[in-house]
């Protein structure tokens, strides 16, 4: 088990960041966050980019930081890379001698280049001259040349954001495979759910340089969602339902997907990938993208239906002009998040514990990697 | 022995490649503490850089004139390390004109490293490179056009100084008799034909220098193989 123990503070001009949080970095742990929310200023602190934090970081018993012993080991020492935002490649190497850079400087040396390019898919770009790459491709030696330091943390500060959609997914699916080849702990910064809602273990939520929450990626999820029906203004995510269940059948020869939650069936459109039987899919279902009747629907295209009893009523506790409540209903034992007007809920007369039917259409059950 | 010019010639690319080094030495450090400075001395410091860009050669001169005299600190000093008089002698023009083209090196070099910027540098250290490091392998070869640039201005201004020169070194053939006081010497001489040999001479490679150096900062175009 990697542990990451932050207890610090850092202040600019009109930023206060202030955290003390331990973090149990199994896999990948994401931190999101919207702009501004400090959570750059996190990665940079532990990476030892930042000079101003007062406080103490500690990875693994190896103390980082720890300005009351007025000791703080030179980002170099601390054997934790970072992958940014902006690649920053060295533009006066090839693609391989920026690999070399960092392979050089390694004490280790475990890992070799030939391995990493062929890991990363860069084998055909190795003489390539760096300003001549896409941005995706420019990402790809950036995360390789990270690796390459062998180090016990990677950091990786929104490595997505420039990429297209089609690079995003490809960059992500390679960040799961590298995760899992080297075993390497991985603290992902992102402004996007959806990335983070797709390869993240954990999940720590960063608002107004503040950690509000921390915890099981799905479970994390869930708790904003309550966090953005109390405070509509603040609008931290779109509320849904994170899920992650055991594929029953990738293709029921009517192309849909088939994912299996206890005796019932989720259905959703096929996807590209190669899936095994009984892996585990993560999706979601945005909460706008529910709707709930009283009995089982028979007639309608609508392929998935749920039953369940509603467990929660939510509406925002500051504003009351929202005019809309989010129902919790439990389907199986699973939660599940639904947004609807109170016009709705009042005509239907909702309440707690009431055994209601959840519908949505194949295509309301979303993935991003695939 | 050699002709009176061709002596001059002999001393003066001997000051200037000895001031060029020199400044080399002093101006990378100097211009890299500016770049990275934030406080509001910077400002102070940078004018004091930039002040034999304006200051006529004869005042920056005859303060050195001053000070260099065994009857002041710097020449006593000087005296008593070396035994030799410090005004008048070939290490008080070297000394001279490292004061008089400081700006030459240090302007392009702390312009250079201010758009470089620290970003590289961050990207140096998450990879396990140490400062020392960091500036051999990824400052220098990234800002190793204005390097060229930087030294060949000092070369090149150190090669044109006479005001200077001529306050502290005065006119010793083979010592502080360098080619811009011959030239004068030959105006003075009315021997206007050797006069004309030497004017051509430096406005023709100062104009090759210079050019070399236009064609080094030209923005850069593609070269595939």
């Amino acid at each position: 088990m990697t542990i990451l123990s932050l207890d610090f503070s850092l202040s600019y001009q009109a930023f206060n960041f202030k955290i003390n949080q331990t973090l149990n970095l199994t896999g990948i742990t994401g931190v999101f966050g919207h702009s501004g929310s400090g959570k750059s200023t996190l990665l940079r602190a532990i990476a030892g980019l930042e000079k101003n934090i007062t406080g103490a970081i500690i990875f693994n018993d190896k103390t980082l930081t720890d300005t009351t012993k007025n000791l703080c080991q030179k980002p170099e020492q601390r054997n934790i890379s970072l992958v940014f935002q902006d690649s920053r490649l060295f533009t006066h190497l090839t693609v391989r001698d920026n690999l070399k850079y960092a392979a050089k400087r390694c004490t280790n040396s475990q890992l070799n280049i030939a391995d990493i390019l062929k890991l990363t898919e860069l084998e055909a770009l190795a003489d390539a001259n760096v300003v001549e790459l896409s941005s995706g491709q420019k990402q790809r030696v950036a995360l390789a040349r990270a690796l390459l330091t062998e180090p016990k943390l990677l950091l990786l500060d929104e490595p997505l954001s420039a990429l297209d959609q089609a690079s995003k997914t490809k960059l992500l699916s390679l960040i799961v495979k590298v995760q899992q080849q080297l075993s390497l702990p991985i603290l992902y910064v992102s402004h996007s759910l959806d990335e983070l809602q797709q390869v993240c273990d954990n999940l720590l939520i960063l608002s107004q340089g503040k950690a509000i929450n921390y915890g099981n990626i799905h479970y994390t999820i869930h708790q904003l969602n309550f966090m953005s029906a109390h405070l509509p203004s603040e609008r931290l995510i779109h509320q849904q339902t994170s899920l992650s269940l055991p594929i029953a059948s990738t293709d029921n020869g009517q192309g849909l997907m088939v994912l299996t939650l206890a005796e019932q069936k989720i259905l959703l459109p096929s996807l590209p990938g190669t899936f095994i039987k009984n892996q585990h899919l993560r999706c979601f279902i945005l909460a706008s993208d529910i709707s709930i009747c009283l009995s089982e629907p028979q007639n309608s295209t609508i392929v998935n239906h749920l039953s369940g009893n509603i467990n929660a009523i939510e509406s925002s506790t500051t504003d009351k002009a929202t005019h809309s409540v989010l129902i919790t209903v439990i389907c199986s034992g699973q939660e599940f998040f639904v947004h609807i007007s109170t016009f709705s809920q009042q005509k239907l007369a909702l309440c707690i514990n009431q055994q209601v039917y959840l519908q949505f259409k194949a295509g309301a059950v979303r993935t991003y990697l695939y | 022995m050699p002709s009176p010019d061709l002596l001059a010639l002999a001393v003066t690319l001997k000051m200037a490649a000895l001031t060029t080094v020199i400044l080399l030495l002093i101006g990378t450090p100097l211009a890299w503490f500016l770049a990275k400075m934030t406080s509001r001395f910077k400002v102070i410091i940078e004018a004091i850089v930039a002040l034999p860009l304006v200051l006529p050669p004869t005042v920056l001169g005859f303060y050195l004139l001053i000070a260099f005299s065994p009857q002041h600190l710097p020449g006593q000093i000087w005296q008593q390390a070396t035994g030799q008089q410090l005004a008048f002698s070939f290490s008080a023009i070297v000394i001279g004109s490292v004061l008089y083209s400081l700006p030459f090196v240090v302007q392009p070099l702390q312009k250079a490293f201010e758009q470089l910027g620290d970003s590289v540098l961050e990207a140096g250290a998450m990879l396990g490179a140490g400062p020392i490091d960091r500036f051999f392998t990824i400052v220098l070869p990234l800002t190793k056009a204005s390097f060229i640039t930087a030294a060949s201005l000092g070369f090149a201004h150190t090669v044109g100084e006479f005001g200077v020169i001529l306050m502290i070194g005065g006119n010793i053939p083979g010592e502080t008799r360098v080619l811009s006081i011959a030239l004068f010497d030959h105006v003075e001489a009315f021997d206007y034909a050797k006069a004309h040999v030497l004017a051509i001479s430096l406005l023709i490679g100062s104009m090759i220098l210079l050019a070399g150096v236009y064609l080094l900062n030209l923005p850069h175009r593609k070269t595939r193989k």
